[in-house]
């Protein structure tokens, strides 16, 4: 099978992208603040009927907010991977090839998601609701990565001249 | 395509042996102290395809994401592919941690079990997977 490559990912050997690190943090902060915004909406108060369906496998209130913290450090680690994957396999950016990028990813956690109905009492609604939030979240957040972050211009290796 | 179905086929087989073996049976003791949050033995037998169906789609995401953008680094850019998507799924795992009570040494030991699966696949697909123009250099 060929490699399709993403957009602008075709490199040409002879040049390196440098890593813009003010653009790589306002992706990441641009990433994480839809990420966190979108799972309060999605899962958060869109769910939360479906999710009282099954209320022994959810934290009782006061215990959801002592691992809040967890909440927040598990969103930096999603935001801070997913603009790491995005800048460095979608060097040109761009929002259509990250968001690619992006729902692809996001097939990985729907995996998952298959995974955890067969071992978990979800509902059917649960994990439908859980697959179509992994695929909005994943791409709209890479897309907004591949729209701000772009590699510096590259620099090209002096080859010399045997 | 013959190679990305060979790849996907091989990173299919090894993270469904993986999963048997490392979550169906060493862990199973760490499983039934959360006994609770799980579905009973039999209901969980009745939808096993659904597990199937869950790692042949995490075969298939790793093998295109790998195809797309990593292919031709071999098996260090598999391996690379690999621990990116692992640490993506455990920042997942800190979110399920702070909403569903389960027990930290169990999501540390599935965490665990997850980067050695993520790394093997890395492997697999990295060493199988060639891009046509890297095959015909």
């Amino acid at each position: 099978m060929k490699a399709p490559g993403f957009h602008g990912l075709t490199k040409k050997p002879q040049q390196t992208e440098i890593m813009d690190w003010k653009k790589f943090f306002i992706a990441f902060v641009a990433a994480f603040g839809f990420m966190f915004v979108f799972g309060f909406i999605w899962y958060g108060k869109l769910m939360q009927g479906a999710h009282m369906e099954v209320p022994a496998l959810w934290r009782p209130e006061a215990d959801f907010g002592s691992h809040f913290s967890w909440l927040v450090f598990g969103h930096i680690v999603m935001a801070v991977f997913l603009t790491l994957l995005c800048s460095k396999f979608v060097p040109a950016g761009g929002a259509g090839p990250c968001a690619h990028l992006g729902v692809l990813l996001a097939l990985v956690y729907v995996g998952n998601d298959f995974i955890t109905y067969a071992v978990q009492p979800l509902t059917m609604k649960i994990l439908c609701g859980w697959i179509v939030g992994a695929l909005i979240q994943f791409g709209v957040a890479a897309a907004i990565i591949g729209a701000i972050y772009k590699s510096a211009s590259p620099a090209t290796i002096q080859v010399p001249k045997s | 395509m013959k190679r990305f179905i060979i790849a996907f086929i091989a990173a299919f087989i090894f993270i469904f042996l993986w999963g048997w073996f490392y979550n169906g049976t060493l862990l199973k003791d760490v499983f039934a102290e959360a006994q609770t949050l799980f579905r009973p033995r039999e209901e969980m037998m009745g939808l096993f395809h659904w597990i199937i169906i869950g790692q042949a789609g995490l075969a298939l995401a790793f093998v295109m994401i790998y195809a797309s953008g990593f292919a031709g680094g071999g098996i260090a850019a598999g391996v690379r592919l690999g621990i990116m998507l692992e640490i993506l799924a455990i920042g997942a795992r800190c979110a399920i941690y702070a909403t569903q009570p389960f027990p930290a040494k169990l999501l540390v030991l599935i965490s665990i079990g997850g980067f050695i699966e993520m790394i093997v696949t890395g492997v697999i697909v990295g060493a199988i997977y060639k891009p046509a123009a890297a095959r015909t250099s």
